[in-house]
């Protein structure tokens, strides 16, 4: 059989990406172009109008006060529910990467949070979490007698969405994990052994290392489902609120656009949230690897 | 020949197409937001008609809550697929006369169905009064509700209370929630004496109540709203009154929204609360159930001033100008026939909405059901018995679901103790202004 000649013509790159450029341009760069032309106008609700107005959208974000503490909240919530449900993570991972029996079991009940949709998590805590019938007040109360006003607090209402986040995403990153762990060599292990270090020592100085490529994948894909799909988390467990103790920038997003009906404001919003995502990528991808250690 | 065949079959095809059509019955979409048992209801009520009109074929899709079913609607309209008619919020009725879209069911029924038999004036005078805008009705009252006080009979003789003598005013309602309240030996409180969830409604009910506007011209009535009364002595007496009372752990705060409240009132953690008549059904036959007696009453308000009334909640229907004459001739037959007095008197027996004709009221009242059922005749009084002013007839305003979010937001501040009352309204109430001017001036 002859070999398929690829040069043979200066279209075919081009007729090969094509499919991937249709799909890309008309679900991506399409919406996104359209997004950037939307925050530029202010129009009224069902589009009977639609005045352009320039940077006011961006200004008026900006200069309000909301606005801006949406996005530290954001910050601190997407900082404290990456490294914290990392940390989670990979330690339930070593766990469950033992050879036990049944193991099989409990790496299926860990990750069974990250197959239920957002909604259904958000209920399960709601439940959970109620001051009334909750069982975590019952327990609390039994333990510590303690009754924790978990929703109806601002504060304790940030924790219990940084926990129900957590709690949602760990079978993602445990799975992940799992897998890195099983691709590190018994041989580094066995020599580590021989030299005389201590299992603290072999999980600081190998295990941690030698997951890096993992770990610094799983930091991209959790800052993109804790920006985005936390969501369906915050909708269902508290609205933003109390007072908007949980009012994150893409829930401040949806009200914009479908509750306060603003759509100009809302596509400013997610033009903004665009550029973050880019510029956090970029920087990881440009300095993010200096510490990776690929075998 | 060949050319000829060609046409004929073109013909034919056509003729046959058209044909079909007449025959075909014209279908009318009916988007609404009643889930559940409600659903159900709205289903039955389509099918009776259906089956009644072999010429109309109405089609119920239930669009999710009312909010999603606004946003959907607005979307449909956008991409030209609007349904005929929509149940929309009463929040949503400004937002709605300023869209451009629909057509007001008092021109559709007087010019485009020129039907001379509908008796305008059939419907209940607070409910017309909240839909009637610029001298004509604009959609067709459907689902109406108000909030009332429900109490726990059985709790008020344990506590030594009359049980046939409710609290009337914020004072009467502060000291029973405190005779109410049982805590344990650790302090802890086992039932609360009242509760109330974190819904901006109840906030415009007991402003309504004290006969004070929520918005500057006469509640958007007579003009576009431009300044929100938020930050006044009606509003601010009546946030105090619900921190002082949570403060003293009198008063359970379940958080926003509904289900909290209604839960803990069901389950006996709560004494007292208010919720929406459409519940009087719902929480009659949970008492029965549970077997404690339900009490009802008007809501109360501060000592000392006058009663205002209740306000209108619940939805209407829209129907949508952009469409052919014949359909638009069958929307007007669907909604006709829901102000029927067979259809109201079935909705209000099953679901617990008002029925919003009289003559739907007559017939309860001959059939002795308000007698049986007290409780639906508190509901129902508290409504008739309210004055007619603007205060009663409910605020215009066009960004309404925001202005009730700003005020959720502002509760929650003073139950945090963020911020005093006077302070969070002062605050809510720049906001709504500032929601306010953005929002006219789309209209200027």
């Amino acid at each position: 059989m002859k070999e398929q000649d690829y040069d043979s013509h200066f279209s075919v790159p081009y007729l090969l990406i094509l499919p991937s450029m249709i799909i890309l341009t008309l679900f991506l760069y399409w919406p996104t172009i359209q997004s950037v032309i939307l925050s530029l106008y202010r129009t009224a609700p069902f589009g009977a109008r639609r005045i352009y107005s320039g940077f006011d959208n961006y200004i008026n974000l900006f200069t309000d006060p909301v606005y801006r503490a949406s996005l530290l909240r954001s910050a601190v919530f997407v900082l404290i529910t990456i490294f914290g449900g990392l940390a989670v993570s990979l330690i339930l991972s070593v766990l469950v990467n033992q050879k036990l029996k049944g193991i099989k079991i409990y790496r299926t009940i860990f990750f069974i949070p990250y197959a239920i949709s957002p909604t259904v998590a958000g209920s399960l805590w709601v439940f959970l979490l109620n001051p009334v019938a909750g069982h975590v007040n019952y327990f609390l109360d039994l333990l510590f007698n303690v009754q924790v006003p978990w929703l109806t607090n601002g504060f304790f209402a940030f924790i219990a969405i940084i926990i129900a986040t957590i709690w949602k995403n760990m079978g993602f990153n445990i799975i992940f994990f799992l897998a890195g762990l099983q691709s590190i060599p018994d041989s580094v292990y066995e020599s580590a052994r021989i030299d005389g270090a201590n299992s603290f020592q072999i999980f600081r100085k190998i295990t941690i290392p030698l997951l890096s490529p993992t770990t610094f994948y799983l930091i991209i894909m959790n800052i993109i489902f804790t920006v985005f799909q936390s969501f369906g988390i915050v909708d269902i467990m508290t609205q933003g609120g109390p007072a908007d103790a949980t009012n994150i920038v893409i829930y401040k997003l949806y009200r914009d656009m479908f509750v306060n009906f603003r759509p100009g404001l809302a596509a400013a919003q997610s033009v903004i949230l665009l550029i973050l995502v880019l510029i956090v990528t970029f920087f990881h991808f440009r300095f993010g690897s200096r510490g990776v250690h690929y075998q | 020949m060949r050319k000829l065949t060609f046409l004929m079959v073109i013909l034919l095809a056509f003729i046959l197409t058209f044909s079909a059509a007449a025959q075909e019955p014209v279908t009318i979409e009916f988007w609404h937001a009643m889930g559940g048992y409600n659903g159900e209801i709205v289903n039955t009520i389509v099918e009776r008609f259906n089956e009644s009109h072999d010429d109309i074929q109405v089609e119920a899709q239930n669009t999710g809550s009312y909010n999603d079913t606004l946003t959907k609607t607005q979307a449909a309209v956008q991409s030209g697929s609007a349904p005929h008619i929509v149940q929309i919020y009463e929040i949503g009725t400004q937002v709605m006369l300023d869209s451009g879209i629909i057509i007001p069911v008092e021109e559709l029924g007087r010019e485009v169905a020129q039907d001379d038999s509908f008796d305008w004036g059939k419907f209940l005078i607070p409910v017309s009064n909240y839909y009637n805008v610029n001298g004509q009705l604009n959609s067709m009252p459907f689902n109406s509700s108000t909030p009332i006080l429900y109490y726990n009979k059985d709790a008020f003789e344990e506590a030594g209370l009359d049980p046939n003598d409710p609290p009337q005013t914020f004072e009467e309602l502060k000291e029973y929630a405190r005779k109410l309240t049982i805590r344990n030996e650790d302090g802890d409180v086992e039932r609360y004496g009242f509760t109330l969830g974190i819904v901006g409604w109840f906030v415009e009910q007991m402003t309504a109540n004290q006969d004070a506007l929520l918005v500057n011209n006469n509640n958007g009535r007579d003009g576009r709203a431009t300044e929100s009364y938020l930050d006044r002595e009606p509003v601010v007496r009546f946030i105090e009154l619900w921190k002082e009372m949570v403060d003293e752990g009198i008063m359970l705060n379940p958080g926003r929204g509904w289900d909290g409240a209604k839960q803990a009132f069901l389950s006996g953690r709560a004494a007292m609360m208010i919720e929406s008549t459409a519940q009087v059904t719902n929480f009659t036959n949970n008492a029965e159930n549970d077997g404690y007696e339900l009490g009802t009453a008007f809501l109360p308000r501060p000592q000392g001033v006058d009663r205002g009334g209740v306000v209108i909640g619940g939805a209407s229907l829209w129907a949508v100008r952009d469409h052919p004459e014949e359909e638009l001739k069958a929307a007007w037959e669907f909604l006709s026939f829901l102000s029927e007095m067979e259809q109201q008197v079935y909705w209000f027996e099953n679901t617990g909405y008002f029925p919003v004709t009289k003559a739907a009221v007559e017939h309860e009242m001959n059939g002795q059901f308000f007698a049986q059922n007290p409780n639906h005749l508190t509901a129902f009084l508290q409504l008739l018995l309210s004055k007619r002013a603007s205060s009663t007839q409910g605020a215009l305003i066009g960004t309404f679901p925001e202005v009730r979010q700003i005020v959720e937001e502002a509760v929650e501040k003073t139950l945090q103790g963020d911020m005093t009352p006077q302070e969070a309204m002062d605050e809510a109430a720049s906001r709504v202004d500032r929601s306010l001017e953005q929002y006219n001036s789309l209209y200027e």
